[in-house]
């Protein structure tokens, strides 16, 4: 079993990028925050300037080619939809490797976490919240898996040979056969990054949201979310459906089970509207 | 393993990949009709050996009765009117209904020991109540369980190939005996 020092050393080894969603969700949740501040926070990167830039010149927003700068950029589709696009652009550099580990392709962990994402926000838009908070919550919460991945590539006969048929979940496996799992490494993960501790604690929890308190709801977000993700077959991998379902996310948010259908639904549409941002494998 | 057919060692097969609610049917026998991203969907091919006409669909969710608007503009988003809607585009290439080879593939579970989150399964129950309700049976499936599948259906051969996920290739769902007739 590995020591929780050799997995708090493969964090810091993670490229520092991400950290700037943690400062811009505090902005953008300030009455006093200016526009400058943000336009300068994502200016700080050009590559993820050019990124951003790129993706609102996309087929998906209409305005093909006519967006040169991040001020003009904020002025035609306003901070929110710059947020999301700057949380997508940070997350496919950081998520888009392999991770043979887990089984998973070039692609599909980032397809994975921006499905997961689009899902919770088409939840939290049904039962109202703060949408930029559950998104990046949701696209980061299998941020663990980058720890992870390279130690369970030396024992995934191990872990895969508890999973399913023993009646473990693959988190649960995980945890028997690393002493940790890829939730609770996420949430250190933010923790190093000095995000905002519901963030912290809903990565952590988002398994089982309940233990999350005072942040179930949020965990319940990315809970439900990340069933979505599966449900559509955006769950490559070994541990595909080998997770536990915890139905307390529904009473959390105060959903019936019926609206699951929907969701899914709305998920699907969501995800086709903005699938010029999204780079498919398939 | 089978041996390639002629259009495979020409390279002249062609794939069409149909997405989530989605279904095609075929008769050029150069064709592999592939879906991929089949979780708790259910993917459903069926195929007329004499005709040489195959279909494909992904449907994602068992009732319909949620959205009719959305299944009055893509029945196979649905499995209770994405499998009439199959079998009937199926018979203006004229392949008949009492002749299909049907083969089901996704449907995955979650540990869910509440049952709540069973999409999978009600899925293939929705299936299976109007394939009996028609008369009509699986010849072979791969349903439920903890992957993801990818299904293919060539439609010279009537060959239905399935890769679930975590594996790096594919295996017969169903041989296909595309001379029969």
């Amino acid at each position: 079993m590995q020591t929780l020092d050799n997995f708090i050393k493969q964090i810091k080894m993670l490229p520092p990028a991400p950290r700037v969603l943690g400062r811009l969700l505090v902005l953008l949740n300030d009455p006093d925050g200016h526009a400058s501040q943000i336009v300068e926070l994502i200016s700080f990167d050009p590559a993820l300037t050019a990124k951003v830039l790129q993706r609102c010149n996309s087929a998906a927003f209409g305005l093909a080619g006519s967006v040169s700068n991040l001020d003009e950029a904020v002025t035609l589709l306003g901070f929110n939809a710059i947020y999301r696009l700057v949380a997508m652009s940070i997350s496919e550099e950081l998520l888009g490797a392999s991770q043979a580990g887990y089984g998973i392709g070039s692609g599909e962990l980032w397809e994975h976490s921006v499905t997961t994402a689009v899902a919770a926000r088409v939840i939290v838009r049904k039962v109202g919240g703060e949408e930029n908070v559950v998104f990046t919550a949701a696209l980061l919460h299998d941020i663990g898996k980058l720890v992870l991945g390279s130690f369970l590539e030396g024992c995934r006969q191990s872990v895969l040979s508890q999973t399913g048929s023993s009646g473990l979940s693959f988190l649960e496996a995980e945890k028997t056969v690393l002493g940790v799992d890829h939730a609770e490494i996420g949430g250190r993960v933010l923790e190093e990054w000095k995000f905002p501790e519901n963030l912290v604690s809903a990565v952590r929890h988002h398994h089982d949201p309940a233990q999350a308190r005072p942040h179930e709801q949020l965990a319940a977000y990315v809970h439900l979310g990340d069933l979505i993700a599966h449900c559509l077959g955006q769950a490559q991998g070994f541990d595909s459906f080998a997770v536990r379902t915890q139905s307390n996310a529904l009473e959390i948010l105060e959903i019936s089970p019926k609206e699951m259908d929907s969701f899914i639904l709305e998920t699907d549409s969501a995800l086709k509207e903005c699938a010029g941002l999204i780079r498919t494998t398939a | 393993m089978p041996s390639p057919s002629l259009t495979s060692m020409m390279g002249f097969e062609r794939k069409l990949v149909i997405g989530v609610g989605g279904m095609a049917i075929s008769n050029n026998q150069a064709m592999i009709l592939t879906t991929y991203s089949l979780g708790s969907c259910l993917g459903v091919t069926i195929y007329d050996p004499v005709s040489h006409v195959g279909g494909l669909l992904h449907a994602m969710l068992p009732d319909s009765s949620i959205n009719a608007a959305k299944a009055a503009a893509q029945p196979a988003m649905f499995v209770d009117t994405g499998i009439g809607a199959l079998f009937r585009a199926t018979y203006a290439l004229r392949a008949e209904k009492n002749r299909m080879q049907i083969c089901v593939a996704g449907g995955a579970s979650f540990l869910d020991q509440s049952g709540v989150f069973n999409i999978g399964e009600r899925n293939y129950a929705c299936l299976t109540r109007l394939l009996a309700q028609n008369g009509l049976t699986i010849d072979a499936k791969d349903v439920g369980g903890l992957v993801s599948r990818t299904l293919h259906l060539h439609i010279g051969t009537g060959e239905v190939r399935l890769k679930c996920s975590g594996q790096n290739a594919d295996t017969i769902l169903f041989k296909g005996y595309a001379n029969v007739g």
